[in-house]
């Protein structure tokens, strides 16, 4: 709490801009008081005695929790509520222990806690909150850093000149304090119906709870102040400040402020005290409305699906509600991203599997008129039908291994030139105009890309090469359903001639997928890489994948069979 | 691909004369562009695009655009099978495009059996159908009598440009909307073996959610 408060105390100075003060107030750093107050509050106290001091410091981290809480409680997102009864009643406890120094003291000093607030809070109407990019140590607590945010969203936004204007400012906020005051108490009220699983609160019981946080809010800071406070707020006023402070210009303001600061102590209460009487009046409306056709609130609670054993914890409620919000965001952040990496969803992306479909449904029909064209004749040519169409197939079975003859691509040709020309060589003798622009243009980008210095992420690069592999290969097998839906509407046809230009295809098709593994893996192991593990699965998903691309080829080849074969009977 | 994640993927398929504009719909549709010049489809094309029904639920289209060539005709026929909707489509400065729309959707009809397809038409280029087109083109097709065919056949109508972008989207969401509504009714449902309707990449936990709020409102009555 302590590092943060001074955090907190840090980032309200800068919009004052004053090196010295800022350099004092890091001295003082252990106060979370707003810099008006702090001066007044803390300066003459410097040359005492250390004994005191530490004391003082001791303290005054339990006033502050206190206040920390109270003030962060409204804006808190629920998961720190589950805080706040604790803190508390470690309040409650304290103020015991401190009665004792309270003295002629009492609530004189909440007031100063109040600027703070105030501050904070009338800026921050007229400017929204910006996080400070302003480097934080130590954080314990996510809430604290909240309201340091918005303490110095506050502050930078705040008067530009100390001094005077800092005083109308404050005088400003003194409306504001009331206000703050009351909103802080309606949220413990209603906190309180909520948390309370006692079916419909008392409206008094409310009232008199948010009195007593009032009390505690009151009295919990008292005691940072004990009884140096009464020398602090006499030497203030009574003039010449200590000789510690003789270089410091705005001290003698200090006296102002505190006069200001006791004028706003005295108009807030009364306004917390005529706020709470209406606040009890609404309370109790709000009651009778809600009861109104519905006794002990049993139908409104069934309705939000709180059993009457259950606590009805909204803010129980609330939380799992988020909790589910935020894993679902994750779960579908982790489905888009495995979807990224998916072959078969990129696949089916570049549409692959829907060329691969409809291939299949020319597939099965054209086979259904072969059968029917075989039923329908004799024996004898029924057998004829058969061996041709086993030719076809023979015609269509891919050839072993050959030599890499092709590889050496004639001089000054590119080599997604050199790609197109062997496609176009594939397929000249199937007499029909396919588009092999898309394939070529996607090598070339590809081959643009291997020579790129552009990405060095292991896994950027794996991810491009997945994607390339499934597009070139939703490319390869549009071309077979293409070739066969020409080939369907064909006037004249030459199968054998048809059967060997779609089986070179499909050599040139498939040697191009292995380039392409190839040319991603050998640019996964140029990178010098602290994981030599994970390229090294990178690298087997990608042949992974070639192969699953050779497949959905050949596939796509096999499928294209009975169209090369209808021809022929 | 901006966001991958879709509830349902609806097949719909886009039939008619050729040059009537199926094309020019589609790429509006998928891509907001209009190609002044475009070669004939071959046999057919795909497009996909992801929208939102009203409740928000994601739907990924995919659409497939047949070609209108006469010669084409026995391939595209194949095709009809798995759609759940049809844009019937013609062009409005061409009366034999509307006149072969009864044809156009007997075929779908026939060839979609058992399933009983979304069933919208079209009309295209309205660009050109005012008396003030450059192109000379005129209006040979009433909106009065689109709608009178529409509604004796049970179809959704409207009237599109391709080139201005007018009613592009609604074509699409209309048919979407409407087999969305018939899923919610019972009438459509996800099958195997018929591609009309899949479902997507479910929103996590989507089930879940309905489940919770069907106990919460049964424990209330009882």
């Amino acid at each position: 709490m302590h590092t943060s408060d001074s955090e907190d105390f840090e980032s309200a100075d800068e919009g004052h801009g004053s090196p010295e003060k800022k350099e004092r107030k890091k001295r003082l750093s252990s106060s979370n008081y707003s810099d008006n107050a702090l001066e007044t509050a803390q300066q003459p106290q410097e040359p005492k005695s250390s004994s005191t001091s530490v004391k003082n410091v001791a303290k005054e981290t339990d006033g502050w929790d206190d206040f920390d809480i109270d003030d962060n409680e409204p804006i808190a997102p629920p998961p720190s509520k589950a805080n706040v009864p604790d803190k508390k009643l470690e309040v409650e406890q304290k103020q015991s222990n401190v009665k004792a120094d309270q003295k002629s003291q009492d609530t004189g000093w909440d007031d100063f806690d109040d600027w703070g607030q105030d501050d904070a809070t009338s800026t921050q109407k007229t400017e929204p909150p910006k996080p400070q990019a302003k480097p934080q140590p130590a954080q314990p607590d996510p809430n604290i850093k909240e309201v340091t945010d918005r303490l110095a969203a506050a502050s930078t936004g705040g008067s530009g000149g100390w001094g005077w204007g800092w005083s109308v400012d404050s005088l400003l906020s003194t409306a504001t304090a009331g206000i703050s005051n009351i909103t802080s108490q309606v949220s413990q009220g209603i906190s309180t119906v909520l948390e309370t699983g006692i079916g419909a609160p008392d409206p008094e019981e409310l009232a008199r709870s948010s009195l007593r946080a009032n009390e505690a809010k009151a009295k919990a800071p008292a005691p940072i102040n004990t009884a140096e406070d009464v020398t602090v707020q006499g030497g203030a006023t009574e003039g010449p400040p200590g000789p510690g402070n003789a270089g410091d210009a705005a001290f003698p303001f200090g006296s102002l402020f505190s006069g200001v600061s006791k004028f706003v102590e005295t108009t807030g209460t009364k306004v917390i005290s005529g706020g709470l009487d209406t606040l009890e009046t609404i309370g109790k409306k709000t009651m009778e409305v809600l009861q109104d056709g519905d006794p002990g609130l049993a139908k409104k609670r069934a309705l939000l699906g709180l059993g009457a054993g259950d606590k009805p914890v909204l803010s129980q409620v609330l939380r799992e509600a988020k909790a589910k919000a935020d894993e679902d965001d994750r779960v579908r952040e982790e489905k888009r991203e495995a979807k990224e990496v998916h072959y078969e969803n990129l696949f089916d992306d570049f549409e692959g599997l829907v060329h691969l479909e409809a291939l299949e449904m020319l597939s099965k029909q054209v086979s259904m008129r072969i059968e029917e064209r075989m039923r329908s004749v004799d024996a004898d040519k029924r057998q004829d039908i058969k061996e041709t169409l086993q030719q076809v197939a023979e015609l269509c079975e891919m050839p072993e291994e050959e030599e890499d003859d092709h590889e050496a691509p004639s001089e000054g040709v590119s080599k997604a030139d050199a790609f197109h020309e062997r496609l176009q060589a594939a397929t000249q003798d199937l007499g029909l105009k396919l588009q092999f622009q898309p394939l070529v243009k996607q090598y070339t980008d590809i081959l643009a890309y291997i020579s790129s210095t552009e990405d060095t992420a292991v896994r950027a690069i794996y991810k491009r090469a997945v994607s390339g592999l499934a597009h070139s290969t939703a490319l390869s097998v549009q071309q077979y359903h293409k070739a066969a839906e020409m080939l369907l509407v064909k006037p004249r046809r030459s199968t054998a001639d048809e059967a060997d230009a779609l089986t070179q295809m499909t050599v040139v098709l498939t040697k191009h997928i292995s380039e392409l593994a190839t040319l991603f893996t050998e640019k996964l192991n140029a990178l010098p890489s602290d994981n030599q593990e994970q390229v090294n699965t990178y690298i087997t998903n990608i042949f992974l994948e070639a192969g699953n691309s050779s497949t959905y080829i050949q596939n796509a080849f096999q499928l294209a069979l009975p169209i090369l074969q209808i021809g022929a009977v | 691909m901006v966001d991958p994640i879709f509830d349902y993927q609806f097949r719909l398929i886009l039939i008619g004369d050729s040059t009537v504009g199926k094309s020019s719909l589609l790429k509006y549709f998928t891509d907001g562009k209009f190609a002044e010049l475009s070669d004939p489809t071959v046999g057919v094309d795909f497009f996909a695009r992801i929208i939102e029904v009203q409740d928000g639920t994601r739907i990924k289209l995919q659409l497939w655009d047949t070609a209108g060539q006469e010669r084409f005709r026995s391939i595209t026929k194949s095709y009809y099978r798995n759609s759940v909707g049809a844009l019937l489509v013609y062009d409005v400065c061409n009366r034999s495009s509307f006149e072969h729309i009864p044809l156009w959707m007997m075929e779908a009809k026939r060839h979609i059996e058992p399933h009983r397809p979304v069933f919208a038409l079209v009309g295209c280029k309205i660009d050109l159908a005012g008396s003030d087109s450059k192109n000379g083109a005129r209006r040979q097709v009433t909106l009065e009598e689109a709608q009178q065919f529409a509604e004796q056949n049970g179809l959704h109508q409207l009237e599109t440009s391709a080139k201005t972008g007018f009613n592009v989207e609604n074509a699409f969401l209309i048919v979407a909307q409407d087999v969305y509504n018939r899923i919610q009714s019972g009438e459509y449902k996800v099958e195997d073996g018929w591609d009309g309707i899949k479902t997507g990449f479910n929103r996590p936990n989507g089930m879940d959610f309905n489940l919770l709020e069907a106990e919460t409102v049964q424990s209330t009555c009882c």
